[in-house]
């Protein structure tokens, strides 16, 4: 039995050893919020935080991440209950098919952690292990600094 | 107050309908898609580029556990399909492979794995046929023949004037021959085809920019009435043209038809770069004249393409001649489509205006240079301005003329529109709205294009290695065509006011569904959240010709519009009988609230609330006097025909680029984007920066980095985001800016025309120029840092750099 902590829950998998962090999210626990799109960690697009950093979940096999506090785009905000950045990114329309959204959203989380007020080139930098095939990579560098500036206005109320 | 004044919906930007759920990961794309007790099935691909296939032995497939079954050609049906503006034509399977990946065959099991597994098991018994990889040499009628019906498509021409006189008075003339390599789609997010058949009827689950067509080529494919096709199209990633009506979904459906089981096939990354479909690989050999002053007398092009294994189009799509060739007394345009055995290749975002586009620019600027003017001036003095003629006006052989030789046509569509249309009616064949002009004066200014632009092939900054320049690209393409059916959309009102409008749109990343409830709630005179729309399913929505060819806003807008028009006229008759007792003119509709016209118009001049109104539910749920019963719903229909897009609306796009080429690395670095677009009105101006950004960034990327490469087998042999580059956020400048020309347009829904495509082509255009600025010379796509530094190298023998690699 491998043990996962996902999203603030446990959860107890008999897994395979060949069984990739991605496919156990996605069909076992059915986390589709994880995207899998180039299955060769290029395009950033099934991106889970690891302990609070990003890890490209396609290349990475489960039993790596075990005991290891994993947070996917369902542990960061729900529909109704939305995390800054998943409002900014609605608010600036830092999307268009939606594809790489989760991922981006979750590298933007882990750098604002650490740089809580980076200019747009260190944005784009540091996202850009991500694929916006759509390309919207200037509203989603908007989304982040918007999201940088709400959440410290939301620190100082 | 003024129509623009009053709008309520149209130019706002709320979020999009499936904002949230994409930023919370509950989007359900093709690969999130499950039916219950649901098989996967896994598509056997030609390992050779051309060969007739003697045999396929599954046996030993068929005995691993969990292989539920296999169809070859032996189970494919007699029928071709035909794909939207034949970008696919061919059976399911008929035993012949067309290129290294083709379909020939696909297995169905219990788990993705073991379907994947059986692929190995499969003995295909191969005779391989000499394959031709090239359109020219496809040319030959030597060449091996792809089809039966031989390699070369009919050629397309346009041609007006007299060239030959054209190109004799031409004070200066400028050639080139220039190569493109093919540009994949490269789309995110894989697609899946889940089938199931019941009851001799099939459903299908995909991707697709276009649910009405996939219907159509599935009842081709079987021979079976469409009334027993159903298509469901999910929401997909970017697609630019990829996903449209593929044969992979027709391979489900016979898949699943065979085991009598729902069957999935998902492809992977590399199935979709490698196997699906691509932009052409294309060679334009132009030349073009102008006068001493500037003024272009003709333009001459002949534009070779290849159709790969199952591609059939006669013609890239290309509406170039309308954008430069307005003005010019002769031109000629001749298009050729060739079958080769690489990959299908088709449609892709731009198609035509893309490759063709930047050629013709190219040739634009260096008459510029020659006639001593700026780039920025020759396209104001040369390109189409409302009122020209179009010279790609397709169709004009189906016009109906009257004894005095007078369009009757158009006289009786637009005798059957509503009045406030019939006053606008386009004239045929010339443009009806928008232009390059007014964006490049307004985006020159914005960016400042004076100061920078320092003469033709001269940087304004010099320092060590780095050259800076700036350049200075336009892009057009059309709003949607008619040629192949007409789009269609219908609104249902619903008696607690609520609306579902059924229009078939892709759902690719435009937004589509949302901006057309945009028009449907600013018609309706009710809140965006109020209407929800199915974008998806045939058995609701009507045929459509989807979001493909920049048709979305345009004409299906026009549709919705209509649609709720007339939804709206009969909501208001109602009303007017069964409620204020006066004519349906004399009412309208605000906030979901119906008022008198006049009770509106003296709120309004007085600053306040209007009085007097009742909500829609209480017209509808009202009992009436004819039926002793309330009115549960009511449909709403296009009651007018749209006029031919073709012959009067195109878009435009206008791109300005400031950047650095490091001369020792040959790297170009982008340092400032400016693009202008004029669309029309903008319904949406978020969801429209979107488009024109996304575009720039892929006809930057087709600039400077993108090429599928094909080995001497054929074989793509960069199927991947490691080989196959794609721009990402730190290639692009992430402070990249828009700004909209607004000509509104008389037909378009409130003025507004069409968005993605011409965003696309202004771009190569704009960096080419802005890199023959830093460096002084011309330089292929894409403009690789070896291409670069080849160019700079042979600058002294050579100006121009051809692409001469395949």
């Amino acid at each position: 039995m491998a043990h996962f902590h996902v999203n603030g829950q446990r959860h107890e998998l008999e897994i395979e050893p060949h069984e990739t962090l991605a496919e156990v999210l996605r069909e076992r626990l059915g986390l589709h919020g994880v995207r899998v799109s180039c299955g060769e960690g290029e395009c950033g697009s099934c991106t889970v935080l690891l302990d609070g950093l990003p890890a490209t979940s396609c290349l990475m096999l489960a039993l790596q991440a075990e005991g290891r506090e994993i947070t996917t785009i369902e542990g960061l905000g729900t529909e109704d209950d939305l995390h800054p950045l998943q409002q900014a990114f609605i608010d600036e329309q830092g999307f268009q098919c939606g594809v790489c959204t989760p991922g981006i959203i979750l590298s933007s989380k882990a750098l604002l952690d650490g740089n809580p007020h980076p200019t747009a080139d260190e944005v784009a930098t540091a996202l850009s292990g991500h694929v916006c095939r759509c390309g919207a990579y200037t509203q989603i560098v908007r989304s982040v600094l918007r999201a940088a500036d709400e959440m410290e206005a939301a620190d100082e109320r | 107050m003024s129509a623009e004044q009053r709008r309520r919906v149209v130019g706002a930007s709320p979020p999009v309908k499936d904002a949230v759920q994409k930023v919370c990961g509950t989007l359900t794309y093709p690969v999130d898609f499950a039916l219950a007790g649901m098989l996967h099935g896994a598509i056997l691909r030609s390992e050779h580029a051309h060969a007739r296939i003697r045999g396929i032995d599954a046996s030993r497939a068929l005995e691993l556990p969990g292989v539920i079954g296999v169809v070859t050609h032996e189970d494919a049906p007699e029928a071709e399909w035909n794909g939207v503006f034949l970008n696919y034509r061919g059976r399911i399977f008929d035993g012949a492979a067309r290129f290294v990946g083709d379909e020939i065959g696909a297995v169905a099991a219990t788990t993705p794995e073991v379907a994947r597994e059986a692929l190995r098991h499969i003995v295909v018994d191969y005779e391989p046929l000499p394959a031709v990889f090239d359109a020219e040499a496809a040319m030959s009628p030597e060449a091996p023949q792809v089809h039966e019906s031989g390699n070369v498509r009919e050629p397309l021409v346009e041609a007006w004037g007299d060239l030959e006189a054209a190109k004799a008075a031409a004070a200066e003339v400028v050639a080139a021959d220039v190569s493109f390599g093919s540009q994949q789609m490269a789309p995110m997010g894989r697609n899946a085809a889940i089938a199931q058949w019941s009851g001799g009827s099939v459903t299908l689950y995909t991707g697709t920019q276009t649910s009405s067509e996939v219907k159509d080529a599935i009842a081709e494919a079987f021979g079976m009435p469409r009334s027993r096709v159903r298509v469901v199209g999910l929401p997909l990633g970017a697609s630019f043209g990829e996903f449209w009506s593929n044969n992979f979904m027709m391979v489900a459906c016979l898949l699943a038809r065979k085991v009598r089981r729902p069957v999935k096939i998902e492809l992977s990354n590399s199935e979709c770069m490698a196997h699906v479909k691509r932009r052409h690989e294309e060679r334009c050999r132009a030349s073009m004249g102008a006068t001493a002053g500037g003024d272009i007398t003709f333009v001459d092009v002949y534009h070779l393409f290849d159709n790969g294994g199952y591609g059939f189009k006669d013609d890239v799509g290309f509406l170039v001649p309308d954008l430069w060739g307005a003005h010019a007394p002769a031109g000629r345009f001749e298009c050729q489509g060739v079958s080769t055995n690489l990959v299908t290749a088709g449609c892709m975002r731009g198609v035509g205006d893309v490759t063709m586009g930047s050629v013709v620019e190219r040739l634009a600027d260096q008459l510029a240079e020659r006639c001593g003017l700026d780039p920025l001036e020759f396209r104001i003095r040369n390109q189409i301005r409302p009122g020209d003629v179009l010279r790609m006006a397709w169709g004009e052989h189906l016009l109906r003329r009257d004894e005095q030789g007078r369009k009757r046509l158009i006289d009786e569509v637009a005798a059957a529109a509503p009045a406030e249309l019939r006053e606008r009616w386009p004239e045929l064949f010339r443009l009806s709205s928008g232009s390059t002009v007014e964006m490049l004066r307004s985006a020159a200014e914005e960016f400042g294009w004076q100061e920078k632009f320092v003469g033709w092939g001269r940087p304004y900054y010099a320092e060590g290695p780095l050259r800076r320049a700036v350049g200075l690209g336009t892009g057009i393409h059309c709003c949607g065509e008619e040629m192949e059916g007409n789009t269609d959309a219908t609104v249902r009102l619903m008696k607690d006011g609520s609306v579902k409008l059924y229009c078939a749109v892709g759902r690719h990343g435009t937004s589509a569904d949302t901006t057309q409830a945009m028009v449907a709630a600013e018609t309706l005179g009710i809140a965006l959240e109020m209407i929800e729309v199915e974008a998806g399913d045939t058995d609701a929505c009507p045929w459509s010709r989807g979001s493909i060819a920049s048709t979305t806003m345009f004409r299906t807008g026009f549709k919705t519009w209509a649609a709720s028009l007339d939804a709206k006229r009969q909501l208001l008759e109602l009303a007017g009988r069964e409620v204020f007792d006066c004519a349906a003119v004399d009412l309208d509709i605000r906030d979901g609230v119906i008022y008198t016209t006049e009770a509106l118009r003296a709120a309004d001049a007085g600053g306040r609330a209007p009085a007097g109104g009742v909500p829609i539910p209480d017209v509808m749920m009202r009992d009436r006097e004819d039926t002793f019963g309330p009115t549960d719903s009511i449909t709403g229909r296009p009651d007018f025909p749209m006029p031919p897009s073709m012959t009067f609306a195109r878009h435009f796009a206008a791109h300005f680029v400031d950047l650095e080429v490091d001369v020792e690395t040959g790297k170009i670095r982008l340092l400032r984007y400016l693009a202008a677009q004029d669309s029309g009105t903008v319904v949406h101006p978020q969801v429209l920066e979107g488009q024109v950004i996304g575009g720039a960034v892929l006809g930057a990327g087709f600039a400077l980095c993108e090429q599928l490469h094909f080995d001497e087998r054929g074989r793509v042999v960069n199927p991947s985001l490691s080989d196959y580059k794609v721009l990402r956020s730190s290639d692009f400048p992430p402070e990249a800016a828009v700004m909209f020309a607004e000509d509104a347009d008389p037909v378009g829904p409130y003025g507004a025309r069409s968005a993605g495509e011409a965003p696309t082509a202004a771009p190569a255009p704009a960096i080419a120029q802005a890199v023959y600025n830093a460096i002084g010379v011309w330089v292929d796509v894409p403009m690789t840092p070896e291409r670069v530094l080849l160019a700079i190298e042979t600058c002294g023998q050579a100006r121009t750099i051809t692409n001469g690699s395949r």
